[in-house]
Formats: C-alpha cells, sequence, structure tokens
C-alpha cells in the first residue's frame, strides 16, 4: 500500500531548493519563443525579431522610398548605388509578455512514496524552467500578482526571490489563481493541482481572461491522486480544510474515486478550454522534462489540444 | 504446587490462574471485532469526492496474525500467573522421623558448595513439609550438642554454614552424633561427603551405619577436588605438586599470583593417567620472590592453594674468590662447593674471570649475598662499596685462607691473628679438630653434625670481649669456626675455614649446605636477622618470638580474609597440618610471615571409597528447580512491545516515528555544524573575547552590523560636535564618490561609529577628528580602538591644528590626543618618508593636504633600510600602519556639494588643493585595502626579467 505526507510548512521557502532544478531542466531545450500567431502589438520592445519589418534594431530589408515618407528615412548609402531612393527597413521586434502562476497551496506539498519530489516542487520547476526558456527566446515573464514582468537573464533567480519573500510570508495561499484581469493577448500560464470546485474556478478564469488573454494550465498530479492505491482501513485527511473521511475497506472504493475525479476534471478542462487555455495532466512520478517538452511545444504553436504529459 | 503435568518435570504454583486460559475464546472475538487504527492519510483530492462519498465505516477485520500474537501474548500471561515451575523438587518420602543432615565442611567441599547447601536445604525443605524436625551437624562442629530444630531453622542455619579451609575432622563429630541417635532412634541421616578420604570418611560411613543402619543416606557430587601441595623453589621455578582424588578432575593449569593478587605466571599441569602431576612455573628470580601464592585456577578451595613465605625466596648470592686459575681446576676452586651447596636454593652467580672489578660487578647485579673466598680486601673502592653493601642489608660471607691470614682488613666480624693455626700438620703436635655441638642460640642449632667432620687449619680469632657471642659455631676446644657480626643492616659471616678442602672436610660434608642455607635465609631478611643479630650481641637469649599471631587467613574457598576469631597463633616453629585452630593463611609480622598451607608438603588425595557401607547413595543434583514466571512474563512483555509496534505499523505510523528521527537528526546536526560559527565572532574580535567570558551567548548581530560587514564602507568616529560629524561625514562622501568614479573599489554610504557602543570590525579604516573641547572617550572606547588597531584596522586621527600650531608648543587637540592614545599601544611613529608607500598607493603625492596644506602627517615607523641596499622607490612595513595622525583637517578639504565645490574654503586655496586633498584621501584608503602590495608592485619589472631568465 502506497504511504503519503504533506511536506512541513517550514519547508515551503520552496523556490532556491528548485532553483537549480528548473535550471538544469531549461537549459536542456533550446530557447523558446512564444508563437507569433497572431501577433499583436504589444508595447514593450523585445529582442526578438518577428519576422516581419518593424520597430528594432536589426536590419530587416531594403524598400523603395515611398513619396511622403520623411526624407530622414532614405538610407543614402544604398540609395548612392542606383538611381532610386531606399528606405532600409528594421525587423520588427516585440516580446510576449506571459504571467506564470504556481499553486503554492498546502494541498500542492502532497507527496506520495511513488512520487518522485512533492507537487510543489515540480510546479516550481516547471514553472521556473518555463521562465528561463521563455526569457532566453527573449519574452517578458512575470508572477501573476506577485511581480512585474522581467526579460533579465537571471530570470529564474529574480522570480526565486519573489516567490522567496512570497514564501516567507505567513499567509494561507489561495489555490486559485489571483483574479488579476490580463490584458489582451497576454498570456498566462497557470500551474497547480486544481483540485477545486469547478465554479469557482470558472469564476477566476473568466476574470483573468476577460480583456482576452489566453494561456496553458498544467495540472500536477500525484500518482497516488490518480490511482488511489490503498487498501484496507484507511483514514483520509484533506490538507487544505479539517475534512476526514474514514474508509473500512479502501480498495472497495477505487473505482468511484477514479470515476469521480475524471467527472471533476472534465469538468476543469471544460472550462479552460472555453476560455481559450490548453491543458496538460503532469504526473510527477514522470520526469519534469517531459511536461517542460510538451509545455514549449505548446507555448511555440499557440496550443495543441493534446492533454497528457 | 501440583506435581508433575503428564510426564514433564513441570508443575504450578497456582493451578487455578490457568483458568483465565478459558477465557481465551472470548478475547479472540473482542480482538477480531475491533480492528487497529485506520492510517490516517493525507489526500488533497478529497474535497473535490466528499459529495459523492458514501461513508463506508465497515471496518476490516483484524489481520489473523495479529489476532495470534495477541491470543498468545493472553496465553503467556495466564500461564505465567500460574506460577510454573521446571523441575519441581521431587517430594521425597519418609514419615515425620526427624532427619539429621551432615554436612562436610572441609575445603574439598567448596568449589560445589552452593549446590551442596541448596540441596542440603531441599531436603530440609521437604522433611518440614512432611513435618519433620530437622537437625544440621557441619563437620567443623566438633563435639558441639545436635539438636533437631523445626525445618525453617535448620534452613536458617544452612545457609549460614560455610566451608572451612581444613580436612573435615570428622572423628571430633562423631560423639556428638552419637549421642544424637541415641535420643532419636528412627532418626534419618543425609551425609554429604566431599569425597575425600582425608578425615576418615569411611571410618565415620561405618559408623554412621553402624548408628542408623539403613536410614543412612551418602549424598556425593561428580566433582572431584584437586589440591596444590609441597610448593618447592628450585632453580629454575617454582615446582608444586599438582594431587587429585581419583580419575575425573581435569588437567589445568597453576597460577603464580603476588600478595596483592597480581597475576605473575601460569603453568599447565597434566595429571596423565596417575593421580598427581607437578606444575613448574618458570619465573625471573626477582619475580619469584613476589610470588606470595600458588592457585589452581578454577578451583576455588582452599586446598588449591600454597602460600609461600620467605622460606621459599631465592636469595641472589656472588661468589668472587681471590685465586686466579679457578677454571682450569673446578675441583680444587675455591667456590666450587660453595656454589654446589647454594644453587638448589640460591641464584648463584660467579664472578666473570678475567673481570678487573669482579666484587664491583657483582655487586651491580644486586646480589643479596655476597660470598668471598680467600680474597683481601683492601681499603678502597672495593670496600666501601662492600662496606656500604652490608650497611644497606647484605650479607657478606667470607672464607678464610693464606691470603685473608696474610691481610689485615676490618671486614671481619672478629679481629683475626695475623697467623692462623694448624692441627695435625706435620709440626704440630695436635690432631685435627672436630667441631662441638651448635650452641642453641646460633642459627645453626638443630643441624646434625656428621662425626668425620674435621678442621686441620684455621684462622684464629683475638680473644677479646663478646667473641662467644658472635660465635656461630666453634670446634670442639671452643676456638670459633665460624663468626658473625651485624654491621647496619647487614650481616657479616665469616668461616674460619677455606671454602675448599685444603682447611678442612667441611666443605664436603652435608653440614656445608644446611649451614650456608641457613645463612642464606638469614641474609636477604634483614628485618628478621635484626633481632636476632642484636640478641647475640647483647648476649641475650635469642628466639624472643616465640608465638607468631594469625595475620590473613584463606578462607574455605581459598580466598584471603581476616583472622577468625577462632584462630590462634602459632608457635615459631610450628609444624604440620592447618587445623581449626591453626586455619592456613600467614602468621607473623607482615614482612617475615610464616606461611601455613591446608595441605602438607608430602600430602596425597585419596576418593573415598564407601562399598560395603550401607547406605542409600544419593547424588547431589546440579539441576535446581528453575521459576519459569520471570521468563514467561519477559517473552510476554516482549510479544506486548511487538504488537504495539505492529499496531503502530498498521496504523501507519513507523514512518513518521522515522521521519521524526531524522528532523531530530537534523536538528542535532545543525548544533553540532553552528559550533564553528560561535567561533567567528572570537576570532574577529579577540579582546572582546578575553574580556567576557565566552559562555556568554553572542549577542544578535544588529541591522547596522549586518550593512557594514556586506560593503565595504568608511567610516568616522562621531565626536558629538555636530558641525565636525557633519564634516566628516560630507569629506567621507566626497571621497567614497571619488574612490567609485577612479578606483575599482565602490565603497557604501559612509558612517558614522561609537567607538563605544558600535562593533569595528568591519571597517577598514576610522577617521578620527579630535576635537578637543569634547570629553575623552571612555576606557571601554580605548580597549576596543587597541583592539581594533592590533587587528590590522587603521585609525586617522585628525587633530586639524595646523594652522594654528607652532614650533614648540602643543596645542590642545594634541593634547587630548596624547592624553587619549595612553591606554592604547602606539607603536613607535616617523613623519612620513618620502619614499613611504602611502605616497605611492594610488596616486604620486608628496603630503596628505586638507583644508590646510602645511601640516604633518605621522605614521609608524619603518624599519631602517638596509645599508647596503639600493635606493628604492617605495618602502613599507610588513603590515599597514594601524595609526596615521594627521593635521590638516583632512574632511574639510574632502567635503564637496553635489556638484562637486568644495564646501569650505581651502589654504592657501586653490581647485588643485582640493584634487590633492582627495588625491591624498585615495591613497589612504588603498594604503589601508591593499597594504604593502604597491611596495611589491614597483619590483614587479625587475621580477619580471627574472622570471624570464
Amino acid at each position: 500500500m502506497a504511504d503519503a505526507r504533506l511536506i512541513d510548512a517550514t519547508q515551503a521557502a520552496h523556490a532556491p531548493r528548485c532553483r537549480q532544478v528548473a535550471l538544469d531542466l531549461a537549459r536542456r531545450l533550446p530557447a523558446a519563443l512564444v508563437a507569433a500567431k497572431e501577433i499583436a502589438a504589444s508595447l514593450m520592445h523585445g529582442v526578438h525579431g518577428r519576422r516581419r519589418a518593424g520597430v528594432g534594431e536589426t536590419f530587416w530589408q531594403f524598400r523603395p522610398f515611398a513619396s511622403g515618407e520623411a526624407a530622414q528615412n532614405i538610407d543614402w548609402r544604398r540609395s548612392a548605388r542606383d538611381d532610386r531612393l531606399y528606405v532600409r527597413e528594421r525587423e520588427w521586434e516585440a516580446a510576449h509578455t506571459l504571467w506564470l502562476w504556481m499553486d503554492l497551496s498546502p494541498s500542492m506539498g502532497f507527496v506520495s512514496d511513488l512520487a518522485r519530489e512533492p507537487k510543489v516542487d515540480r510546479a516550481l520547476s516547471l514553472g521556473l524552467a518555463a521562465a528561463d526558456l521563455l526569457v532566453r527566446g527573449g519574452e517578458r515573464v512575470g508572477l501573476l500578482g506577485l511581480s512585474r514582468a522581467f526579460a533579465t537573464r537571471d530570470i529564474v533567480d529574480r522570480l526565486g526571490e519573489v516567490l522567496a519573500v512570497e514564501a516567507g510570508r505567513d499567509i494561507e495561499r489561495a489555490e486559485l489563481p489571483p483574479a488579476v484581469a490580463l490584458g489582451p493577448r497576454m498570456r498566462a500560464i497557470l500551474i497547480g493541482d486544481f483540485l477545486i470546485e469547478p465554479k469557482l474556478f470558472a469564476e477566476r478564469l473568466s476574470t483573468i481572461a476577460a480583456r482576452g488573454a489566453s494561456g496553458h494550465m498544467v495540472v500536477i498530479a500525484d500518482p497516488v491522486e490518480e490511482t488511489f492505491p490503498f487498501a484496507g482501513h484507511v483514514e483520509l485527511v484533506d490538507s487544505d480544510s479539517p475534512a476526514t473521511l474514514r474508509l473500512g475497506r479502501a480498495e472497495s472504493w477505487r473505482a468511484d474515486y477514479e470515476a469521480r475525479l475524471a467527472r471533476h476534471r472534465a469538468e476543469i478542462f471544460d472550462i479552460a478550454r472555453a476560455h481559450n487555455f490548453s491543458v496538460l495532466v503532469h504526473r510527477t512520478d514522470r520526469p519534469a522534462s517531459e511536461a517542460l517538452i510538451a509545455l514549449r511545444a505548446r507555448l511555440e504553436e499557440g496550443g495543441a489540444q493534446g492533454l497528457r504529459a | 504446587m501440583t506435581g508433575g503435568l503428564f510426564s514433564l518435570p513441570l508443575a504450578f504454583a497456582a493451578p487455578l490462574a490457568l483458568l483465565g486460559l478459558l477465557s481465551l475464546p472470548v478475547i479472540w472475538l473482542l480482538i477480531r471485532v475491533t480492528p487497529p487504527r485506520p492510517r490516517r492519510l493525507p489526500f488533497p483530492p478529497l474535497k473535490i469526492i466528499l459529495d459523492s462519498a458514501r461513508k463506508d465505516e465497515t471496518p476490516a477485520r483484524t489481520p489473523w496474525w495479529l489476532l495470534l500474537l495477541r491470543l498468545a501474548l493472553a496465553t503467556l500471561a495466564c500461564l505465567a500467573f500460574a506460577g510454573p515451575i521446571w523441575n519441581p523438587p521431587a517430594a521425597s518420602t519418609g514419615g515425620a522421623a526427624p532427619l539429621l543432615i551432615v554436612l562436610d565442611d572441609g575445603w574439598a567441599a567448596a568449589p560445589t558448595w552452593e549446590s551442596r547447601v541448596a540441596f542440603a536445604i531441599g531436603a530440609a525443605e521437604s522433611a518440614g513439609r512432611r513435618g519433620a524436625a530437622v537437625a544440621v551437624a557441619a563437620v567443623s562442629d566438633g563435639a558441639r550438642e545436635i539438636a533437631p530444630t523445626d525445618a525453617s531453622r535448620a534452613i536458617e542455619s544452612l545457609r549460614a554454614k560455610q566451608p572451612q579451609p581444613i580436612e573435615p575432622p570428622r572423628a571430633a563429630v562423631a560423639p556428638a552424633i552419637e549421642n544424637f541417635a541415641t535420643r532419636n532412634k528412627d532418626a534419618r541421616v543425609l551425609w554429604l561427603a566431599d569425597g575425600l578420604e582425608q578425615g576418615g570418611a569411611r571410618a565415620f560411613a561405618e559408623k554412621l551405619s553402624a548408628l542408623f543402619g539403613s536410614s543412612l543416606e551418602i549424598a556425593s557430587d561428580a566433582h572431584r577436588p584437586r589440591g596444590l601441595a609441597g610448593p618447592r623453589n628450585e632453580a629454575q621455578g617454582l615446582v608444586v605438586r599438582v594431587l587429585r582424588a581419583g580419575a575425573g578432575a581435569p588437567d589445568g593449569m597453576a597460577r603464580a599470583l603476588d600478595l596483592k593478587g597480581l597475576m605473575l605466571a601460569e603453568a599447565p599441569f597434566s595429571f596423565g593417567a596417575g593421580d598427581e602431576a607437578e606444575a613448574k612455573i618458570v619465573l625471573p628470580v626477582e619475580l619469584r620472590n613476589e610470588v606470595a601464592r600458588l592457585e589452581i585456577r578454577g578451583e576455588r578451595s582452599a586446598g588449591a592453594v600454597a602460600l609461600l613465605d620467605e622460606r621459599w625466596k631465592r636469595r641472589r648470592v656472588g661468589l668472587a674468590s681471590g685465586a686466579s686459575a679457578d677454571v682450569a681446576q673446578p675441583l680444587l676452586a675455591p667456590n666450587y662447593y660453595v656454589s654446589r651447596a647454594l644453587a638448589p636454593y640460591a641464584d648463584v652467580r660467579q664472578a666473570r674471570p678475567g673481570s678487573t672489578d669482579p666484587i664491583g660487578a657483582l655487586l651491580d647485579d644486586g646480589v643479596d649475598m655476597l660470598i668471598v673466598s680467600d680474597m683481601a680486601i683492601a681499603p678502597g673502592e672495593t670496600h666501601d662499596r662492600i662496606a656500604k653493601f652490608i650497611e644497606n642489608g647484605g650479607a657478606l660471607v667470607r672464607f678464610a685462607g693464606t691470603r685473608l691470614a696474610g691481610a689485615n682488613d676490618d671486614l671481619t666480624p672478629v679481629r683475626l691473628r695475623r697467623t692462623g693455626r694448624v692441627l695435625g700438620g706435620a709440626l704440630s703436635w695436635e690432631t685435627p679438630k672436630k667441631l662441638s655441638p651448635f650452641d642453641d642460640k646460633s642459627p645453626f642449632s638443630g643441624l646434625r653434625i656428621p662425626d668425620d667432620v674435621t678442621v686441620s687449619r684455621q684462622v684464629l680469632a683475638e680473644p677479646e670481649p663478646g667473641l662467644a657471642a658472635r660465635t656461630w659455631a666453634q670446634l670442639a676446644d671452643q676456638t670459633p669456626l665460624v663468626t658473625a657480626e651485624k654491621r647496619g643492616k647487614g650481616l657479616l659471616v665469616l668461616f674460619h675455614i677455606t671454602a675448599d678442602t685444603t682447611w678442612s672436610n667441611l666443605p664436603i660434608s652435608g653440614l656445608f649446605p644446611e649451614m650456608l642455607r641457613k645463612v642464606a635465609t638469614l641474609a636477604g631478611s634483614s628485618a628478621d636477622v635484626a633481632p636476632a643479630e642484636q640478641d647475640i650481641a647483647n648476649d641475650e637469649p635469642r628466639q624472643k618470638i616465640e608465638t607468631l599471631s594469625p595475620q590473613r587467613m584463606l578462607d574455605g574457598f581459598g580466598a584471603f580474609v581476616s583472622p577468625p576469631a577462632t584462630a590462634r597463633a602459632i608457635a615459631a616453629n610450628f609444624q604440620g597440618p592447618a587445623s581449626l585452630d591453626h586455619p592456613p593463611g600467614f602468621y607473623g609480622p607482615a614482612d617475615s610471615a610464616i606461611a601455613i598451607n591446608a595441605l602438607e608438603p608430602e600430602a596425597k588425595l585419596v576418593a573415598a571409597d564407601f562399598s560395603g557401607v550401607a547406605a542409600r547413595r544419593v547424588e547431589i543434583e546440579q539441576a535446581r528447580a528453575i521459576d519459569l514466571r520471570a521468563p514467561l512474563m519477559a517473552a510476554a512483555f516482549l510479544l506486548l512491545l511487538a504488537d504495539a509496534l505492529a499496531s503502530l505499523w498498521l496504523s501507519g505510523g513507523l514512518p513518521r516515528l522515522g521521519a521524526r528521527r531524522a528532523t531530530t537528526a537534523l536538528l542535532l546536526l545543525g548544533l553540532l555544524s553552528s559550533a564553528p560559527f560561535d567561533g567567528a565572532p572570537r576570532f574577529l574580535a579577540p579582546a572582546r573575547a578575553q574580556q567576557k567570558p565566552t559562555a556568554k551567548p553572542q549577542p544578535a548581530p544588529s541591522r547596522r552590523d549586518m550593512d557594514a560587514a556586506l560593503s565595504t564602507r568608511l567610516a568616522y568616529v562621531v565626536t558629538g560636535d555636530a558641525r565636525v560629524d557633519e564634516t566628516s561625514r560630507a569629506g567621507l562622501v566626497s571621497l567614497t564618490q571619488t574612490l567609485s568614479q577612479r578606483t575599482a573599489l565602490s565603497p557604501g554610504e559612509p558612517v558614522g561609529v561609537d567607538p563605544q557602543r558600535d562593533e569595528l570590525a568591519f571597517y577598514p579604516m576610522i577617521y578620527w577628528p579630535v576635537v578637543a573641547t569634547r570629553p575623552q572617550p571612555g576606557a571601554l572606547a580605548t580597549q576596543k580602538i587597541a583592539a581594533y588597531m592590533k587587528q590590522g584596522g587603521t585609525v586617522i586621527f585628525d587633530t586639524r591644528d595646523a594652522l594654528n600650531a607652532r614650533a614648540g608648543s602643543s596645542t590642545p587637540e594634541g593634547d587630548w590626543l596624547r592624553r587619549m592614545l595612553e591606554g592604547v599601544d602606539v607603536p613607535e611613529l616617523e613623519l612620513t618618508p618620502r619614499d613611504h608607500v602611502v605616497t605611492k598607493t594610488f596616486y604620486l603625492i608628496d603630503n596628505f593636504v586638507g583644508r590646510s596644506a602645511n601640516g604633518q602627517t605621522w605614521i609608524e615607523a619603518l624599519p631602517p633600510e638596509p645599508a647596503d641596499g639600493e635606493a628604492r622607490p617605495a618602502r613599507s612595513g610588513d603590515s599597514v600602519s594601524p595609526i596615521i595622525i594627521v593635521s590638516n583637517d583632512l574632511a574639510a578639504g574632502w567635503a564637496g556639494d553635489r556638484y562637486g565645490e568644495p564646501l569650505f574654503p581651502l589654504t592657501p586655496g586653490g581647485p588643485r588643493q582640493r584634487e590633492m586633498a582627495l588625491r591624498g584621501g585615495v591613497n589612504l584608503v588603498m594604503y589601508t585595502l591593499t597594504g604593502n602590495y604597491k611596495a611589491d608592485q614597483v619590483h614587479v619589472r625587475d621580477l619580471l626579467n627574472r622570471l624570464g631568465h
């Protein structure tokens, strides 16, 4: 029979612990670039080109001068070669802003002996690694409701510091992302176990996506939570509330549980897709790189709808 | 108590408790329906599924193995309460006839004494249960009357019995038993015999058989006693006879112990087929003389102990002679007969032939007795050494000869006539003389004188008073043959004849070794000799000590005890076996005690033979009744523990316990690893650690100290004068900015420090403007400043008086500073030389200017320049100067506003002066941070050149 525990509240300064893991993870993948399928004018300038002319520093192309343009746009050196006038265009460089949210609530501290690490560690490693990938690709990443978006090279450390400060605060941690209405075409990456009331989740997600933001959800699950490998006399205790459930024979209850969980997930996923969020389920007995590769693929493609990683 | 259960030797003291076993089915049912506590598991998805969960409270069954465990537990507890006994004492037959227990309590019974007494107690108990009276007679009780008592009192008296270190005197107890038999015709007798014939076992058995007929039981056990007898000190080692009574006693080890009980040596012995063996314990003589006790290892009885006293000690005897050709003709050598005579008793050392100082060499060997035959001892070093040797307790035995007769020295007990006397020679009328019987005052008294011993020549003693007292042996005509004198602690003996046969045939008689042995006995034990010799000298009767009182006795088990009340003193010449009155042990004064042993030297052990005696033979059982209650209870308790663990495991508590242990270990590890950090502040501030006991907990570092430790920053001392402090701050801010702009150093915001209160260790340099109107800093501040300077910090004192100073007079600031520095160990100072490294650390400057430019700068004096050395561009000491005294009001020179304009008017003035002030400041900071690095740096070209070669 599997055993499980919650990691201690004193171990909640997770970020420094996961920092190296995240860095190792991120360094294994090439930089990620958010798919520019529907490019919008973000006010922020990014460092990577958008493969089209625009505001930027790198040369993109010369095009013939159109009358009515400001004369200062003419590239005289090029124009001197022949009779026409040319304008030097630069590549449009813009950055996406992505908002990261990782669930730090007590339920994320759950770890069973089938899993490799607590859910919260996995969530942090994944989130920070994704942030590193994105920043290397030139995007700006921030923590939803906690920090502004950065594009610094040491993004993992910066976000880690913010998280450490956050972890040091003695507050009850919400199981839901903060109700911040993101700007249009911003993206959110929500990582958590999403073991919440579907109604509450729908409410919150609609707030976040109210102005047209979309994003990705990574559902972290412990293998025990999916397979329910208990048998015999067991008393289950909730991690966020004082609720308990005593089961005379846990093994006879497995089928019911699995059905109920599938239903709950279906509800959550439906809500997510309705708000244009992709969903990814990741189990902590699988390597984190698996989830990261899947997440990266989604980020680059703008949301394939596969479910499992 | 019930009888044996089925055929098992098992009985229960409280059989009713077994009814508790009937409750087992009930317990089984109860346990079956009461499962162990469920495992508690955290489960985050619980919340979302609670709504659909049906409460399933039907518990799982208790696992079968837990059921079994608990039932076993209950069964064991029931059995334990019933008081089970393994090997219950057999109920003996017989009516209420009184029982007489006769106990052999000699040494031979000691090794198995406990089982014997337990057996006797068992017999008494069973007699008591029958209601019979019990009488107890130990063999050593003697003729004491034997009265039957009730069993409990008999048991008490049995418990009080101890074995005696003697042969059981069975004959002595016989009359009392006879009396008992006449009074109790129907009595039954149980005799616990020790298995030895010693003490008339068979006769005693026949007597008992005659008195009591067939109601006699003789109990004996399988143990065959062993004994030690007749220890001898032979040339190679201690030899002792090991005895046993009949086959069955195993071979073993004999060991030698000293008086304190330390084991000195061990030797094996093997009986082979016989009943006697010899153990030979080989030891160096010095150690052999320490041996006080021989014993058989593992045999706990007085008979297995042989005590040794002075008589067994081997003396070390040195032989020297004046003759030269000793080796060629051994039979003519003067010492031949002496060494042959002494060899069995003493460790004889011959002087090496050809040795230049034979006597000296022998004395170096540490001999107890020196025998010098026919040798004159001339006054000189050897003479003095011998005299000292005698004074210190050695014995010198001299034999006469022609050399002695011709010489004259004082190492003789009596004065000698120059010429000897020849008896029965060609020129003499007289016949060789015989010896007269020994005087009873002489140590030789008691020795038999053979008839054929004659003396044909001797040296004569001058007749003088006291000669008779010094004479130990004399010829038939009263001329002394052996004379002796006590000198100091030692003894001087002169045989008036030669040691070989030229003057007398005494050396080849059997008397000679005896005499030498007696002398040797007296030689080593100076304390023993002292009174005796005193007696001789005072012409008083010898043998004043008639009796020797018991000192340390052996008990039956062979252990030393203080003398029992019954032990009596022995005569000095006591011979014979140990008895109750004279138990074995040491008698007499501690350093010359006489040992009495339980077994006589010639003793033999014979097994008792009771064949033909009409008696029932009983084995003394070794198997004792075992109370099974304790082991059963222990097993039940262990099961209880196992049950607790199992319950814990079932409810998932074990891993949690493990986790807690891990956190405890981590906590401990943390405590341990925090220990070095306690040491760090001590290292940083040694002076402080010295004044305060380290046991006092260090206060947590303040915010300010944390900041100061995290970034390098300049500091100034807050004097309390607001204007000066503001100037210092502004000056240092400017300097900090300049440093950040021009150098690799980016210091933090400057801070004002109070040496009284703040920790100074964090600042490389402290600027201290002197304000004469402020009070002197306290003693603590002075101490801290001194410590700071010792640790390598630099204090820049700025007297700011360059404009006021006049040559030859002092300023108030100068006086103030001088007073302050009285408590500080200030090194020798000098005016900054032009080639000092501080003028070259960043800029090349001449002087440190500030608001004024004419002040001088004092700095720790450099070591003098090497005379032959080439001129160097920069010089430095081994470390940074701890103190720099300036007078140019540097801070005011540095201070500038936001736009870099100077805050104060400078003297003589100009932008150049401010620039130079800042350059001086940069140099000072660089100097405190880099030390003499720059002085080495100026040589780098030379160094590189050298490396290139």
